[in-house]
């Protein structure tokens, strides 16, 4: 052999770190799982086995009035979010995208605040602007003598979760709606049909998965959602609030993994309605063409949609200016508006809180760190190798992103509790489940990097006679760098106030911002809570938007 | 009836980021019957900006259009009763070919029967019949292309608007798509306006030629008389291969001029055109104008002695005729010769001289100040 040939040695590597993705994969997500199903049917304190086989745990369903409007609760409580939600996003989002509106990319990244800030506690601002004694019900009260809708309950819970969370679809929507090829929609026109049948047959039908998607996000994050409907729902409970009652009040693991199992159930189901609703529809092929879409520039049409985009920003933003305003007060007791205001919240950010603070920002930090790695390798996986199974694999790794946060919190209580691995009460625990939960995210914008680069470039470095751990290293890793930092931002952000799994999952020497936060909220301290909110919030912003930056994509994109 | 459409001073104005931009200018022409109407140009020459004024999908700064006297300028899109085929097809994609096809129809609010026979005598007739329930991803391009062609066309517009519908097809398939295009618009009846930047496709379907240069209409006509007789440098350029001489101009009256390439006698040139004060500057300095010879009109033959002493740079045999590209001082640039069989003793890298005969030159002469 001449001169430059590569040391002819096997490359093992991609396999070994294959096996332990995979043990990762098993030992922390399928095993949890397999755990809390099994447990779902044995009694309180029995060992899982076919002998102490029961559906006793699910009796409950059927006998008790608890879970039974705690199931009807939680499914009227999504499907209404989610309805409002689309609702609310649709107009907004057609008018972002085909009506010529100044200000377009800031109006982008305002709807994003909404999805950075934790909900629970903008669930608390409405208790202060529509609670019995919040400024609008008495300015209602004292200036027109109307009697608003109790907060507490299904009026508020609904309000909380579509403000939150309507950016999804109407991110999503107008992406898919400024995409499309806009001379499908011009051949429409000079076939004759009007701008309202265009929309109709057109339109409408070509973003249909779009908004399906989306609508089916906002379902799930609303179905899993624990901090709102344990602020708002007063006497309501929902699955997980009932979970967290199960696990606190009784520690009673098998009887909150049944309502697990159900939580589950629900979302497959909704899941599966969905997948029929899709089948028959194929996604469009973006074609290459550089025109955009056709902008609405009548009068009346710019009037009507900055008028709308604003007012719905402006409710969304509510929430989070009540926040950053209250954190101000210093003395709030029995008024409507604060007597007096300081800086005495943030100083005790800076004694007492911190320590949560530091929390959050480690465990979310190692979190975000495994993610990464396991996320970006098997994303790699998944998209360049052809082995049996990559659809177990994708589902496997998919599957935290559609269970409730409350879920997998029980299957790690009930599988680290005992047995071969004790992790309660650590902060291990909680990052392993921040992990799980979030995997997804990294593996889904990193897949989509991945399979935008060409093949034949790691080729050409193998045939240079590189490994497999030098082409990563020296060609895919830069190549996907926004697409693993995009994941990276969005998982790191999203778990500093992390709440549904936290509150099941933590301890006295591992509070973390979210409990620290709802514990003031539950004793009452709403400027505490909120000067610990306005800083998560403003510090989560200067993340995204930093990382937004350095990706050189907009804000809105990296929520897409 | 056959129809009419008039153009008259179509101007469109764009606003962009370095300010006012003029796409289309002043551009005027008529056109009726079943005419095969090509507007022709490069990239970015307004051609497409005025079929979609044409179309109404664009606004029109000023002028009018006007179809069989009717001024169509404040008149939507949908209710003009054109067909039209894009560049992209831009087929529903979440339809199936028969209800892409079926689309107009259902507009015009026509019985489900009625639908059915007309979509599927349209689909016949471009040979899409056994495609009907597919959607469109599974088609192939000249598939798609061609139920984009049965979509425009099973209402009956009275008028077929293409906007470069050959563009994504292969070689081979766009010359068969073209006579397919012609076939069926003539068998029609539909007046069709056709753009492309191709000008051997527009010399070979179109009735009339428009050729577009920044906006402008720089020439209208059948392609013949563009090509024989083109009234400016753009467009002799433009249309077929143009070897172009430097000569002076010794004496010129209304019937022909006099003319000399530098060194031989001078001889008279029947045809000329007066360039505009733009295109004149583009006449090198010392000479008086430009001739225009096409490359089927030149002889050439061996050694230097005869004619204008040229240098053989290469000989291409393309089949029905030979190529020569030759360096010739007198000309412009590189010249082209179509020989209809090889002449003898001329071979690549060898002298050799050119011949014409005056009756096939074109004189552009410079404006006079």
């Amino acid at each position: 052999m001449t001169g430059l040939a590569p040391s002819p040695r096997r490359d093992w590597l991609p396999w070994i770190v294959g096996a332990l993705t995979l043990c990762v994969l098993v030992a922390f997500l399928i095993y949890p799982i397999l755990k809390t199903v099994l447990g779902a049917f044995v009694r309180q304190g029995d060992e899982p086995s076919f002998a102490n086989w029961t559906l006793y745990n699910f009796e409950r369903f059927f006998v008790a009035a608890t879970y039974k409007s705690a199931v009807r609760n939680s499914i009227v409580v999504s499907v209404l979010s989610t309805v409002v939600a689309t609702l609310l996003a649709l107009p907004a989002a057609y008018a972002v995208a085909r009506i010529r509106m100044p200000f377009r990319n800031f109006i982008l990244a305002l709807s994003v605040i909404p999805l950075v800030a934790p909900p629970f506690i903008g669930a608390y601002s409405w208790i202060q602007l529509l609670g019995r004694s919040g400024i609008v019900t008495q300015y209602a009260a004292d200036w027109f003598g109307i009697t608003l809708p109790p907060i507490y309950g299904l009026f508020g819970i609904v309000l909380a979760l579509s403000l939150s969370f309507f950016p999804y679809v109407f991110l999503i929507v107008q992406g898919a709606l400024s995409a499309g090829d806009p001379y499908i929609e011009e051949s429409a026109q000079v076939m004759g049909a009007s701008r309202w049948r265009i929309l109709r047959t057109v339109t409408l039908p070509l973003v249909t998965p779009a908004i399906a998607a989306a609508a089916m996000i906002v379902f799930i994050k609303a179905l899993g959602n624990f901090g709102v409907p344990a602020i708002l729902g007063g006497e309501m409970y929902v699955l997980p609030t009932l979970i967290y009652f199960q696990v606190h009040g009784f520690f009673n693991l098998n009887g909150a993994s049944a309502i697990a199992l159900v939580n589950v159930l629900i979302t497959l189901l909704a899941i599966f309605i969905l997948a029929r609703i899709n089948r028959r529809r194929r996604f469009v092929t973006v074609t290459g063409v550089t025109r955009k879409a056709a902008q609405l520039d009548s009068l009346g049409a710019r009037i009507f949609a900055n008028a709308y985009v604003w007012t719905l920003l402006a409710l969304s933003l509510i929430p989070q200016i009540m926040v950053v305003w209250s954190s101000f007060a210093e003395r709030w007791a029995g008024t409507t508006f604060p007597t007096e205001y300081g800086l005495g919240n943030y100083r005790q950010v800076f004694g007492d809180l911190f320590q949560p603070i530091q929390n959050s920002l480690v465990l979310a930090g190692i979190a975000t760190v495994m993610t990464v790695i396991f996320g970006t390798l098997l994303a790699y996986t998944s998209v360049r190798r052809r082995f049996v199974g990559r659809w177990a694999l994708d589902l496997t790794v998919m599957l935290p992103f559609v269970l409730p946060g409350v879920v997998t919190g029980v299957a790690f209580l009930v599988t680290f509790n005992d047995g071969w691995l004790v992790l309660t009460g650590t902060g291990t625990i909680l990052v392993l489940a921040y992990f799980v939960r979030r995997i997804a995210y990294v593996f889904r914008s990193v897949s989509a990097s991945i399979s935008q680069v060409d093949p034949k470039m790691e080729e050409a470095s193998t045939i240079c006679g590189a490994t497999w751990a030098r082409t990563m290293r020296k060609v895919t890793v830069p190549l996907v760098a926004p697409g693993i930092l995009a994941g990276a931002v969005i998982v790191f952000a999203t778990l500093i106030s992390e709440m549904s799994v936290t509150i099941l999952l933590y301890s006295a020497s591992w509070k973390t911002i979210a409990v620290a936060i709802y514990e003031r909220l539950a004793s009452n301290e709403m400027p505490a809570a909120a000067a610990v909110g306005s800083v998560t919030i403003a510090l989560t912003l200067v993340l995204v938007f930093a990382a937004s930056r350095l990706i050189g994509r907009s804000m809105a994109d990296m929520f897409r | 009836m056959a129809h009419q459409l008039a153009i008259e001073s179509l101007t469109k104005n764009f606003q962009t980021a370095e300010g006012p931009v003029t796409a289309v200018d002043n551009v005027s022409f008529g056109i009726g019957g079943d005419d095969f109407f090509t507007m022709l140009g490069p990239s970015g020459c307004g051609k497409t900006t005025t079929l979609r004024m044409i179309a109404g999908l664009e606004s029109i700064t000023s002028g009018r259009v006007v179809f069989d006297g009717r001024d169509f300028t404040r008149v939507s899109a949908f209710q003009r009763g054109i067909g039209m085929v894009f560049q992209s097809y831009a087929l529903f994609p979440h339809m199936t070919v028969f209800e892409n096809a079926a689309y107009g129809l259902r507009v015009r609010q026509l019985g489900e029967n009625e639908i059915k026979t007309r979509v599927q005598r349209s689909l016949d007739k471009l040979g899409l019949g056994g495609l009907a329930q597919r959607h469109p991803s599974d088609l192939s391009g000249g598939q798609q292309q061609r139920v984009s062609i049965a979509r425009a066309l099973v209402y009956e517009p009275t008028m077929l608007l293409l906007d470069e519908p050959l563009a994504n097809l292969d070689a081979k398939l766009r010359v068969q798509m073209r006579e397919e295009i012609r076939r069926i618009q003539k068998d029609l009846g539909i007046m069709t306006i056709y753009v492309t930047h191709d000008q051997e496709e527009a010399m070979s379907v179109s009735d009339r030629i428009g050729v577009f240069d920044r906006g402008r209409l720089r020439q209208f006509g059948a392609p013949s008389e563009v090509y024989a007789d083109p009234r400016s440098l753009f467009v002799a350029d433009f249309i077929g291969k143009a070897n172009f001489l430097k000569v002076g101009i010794q004496a010129a009256d209304r019937n022909s001029a006099k003319v000399a390439v530098r060194g031989y006698a001078p001889f008279a040139v029947a045809r000329s055109v007066t360039l505009d004060s733009e295109e004149s500057v583009e006449i090198p300095a010392g000479s008086d104008g430009l001739l225009l010879v096409r490359p089927e009109h030149l002889e050439i033959a061996a050694g230097v002695e005869g004619g204008l002493p040229c240098r053989v740079r290469r000989i291409q045999v393309l089949g029905s005729f030979i190529r020569y590209i030759v360096e010739c001082d007198a000309a412009t640039r590189e010249v082209t010769v179509d020989a209809r069989r090889a002449a003898p003793g001329v071979s690549e890298g060898s002298n050799a001289n050119l011949g014409f005969a005056a009756e096939d030159a074109l004189l552009f002469a410079r404006k006079r100040p």
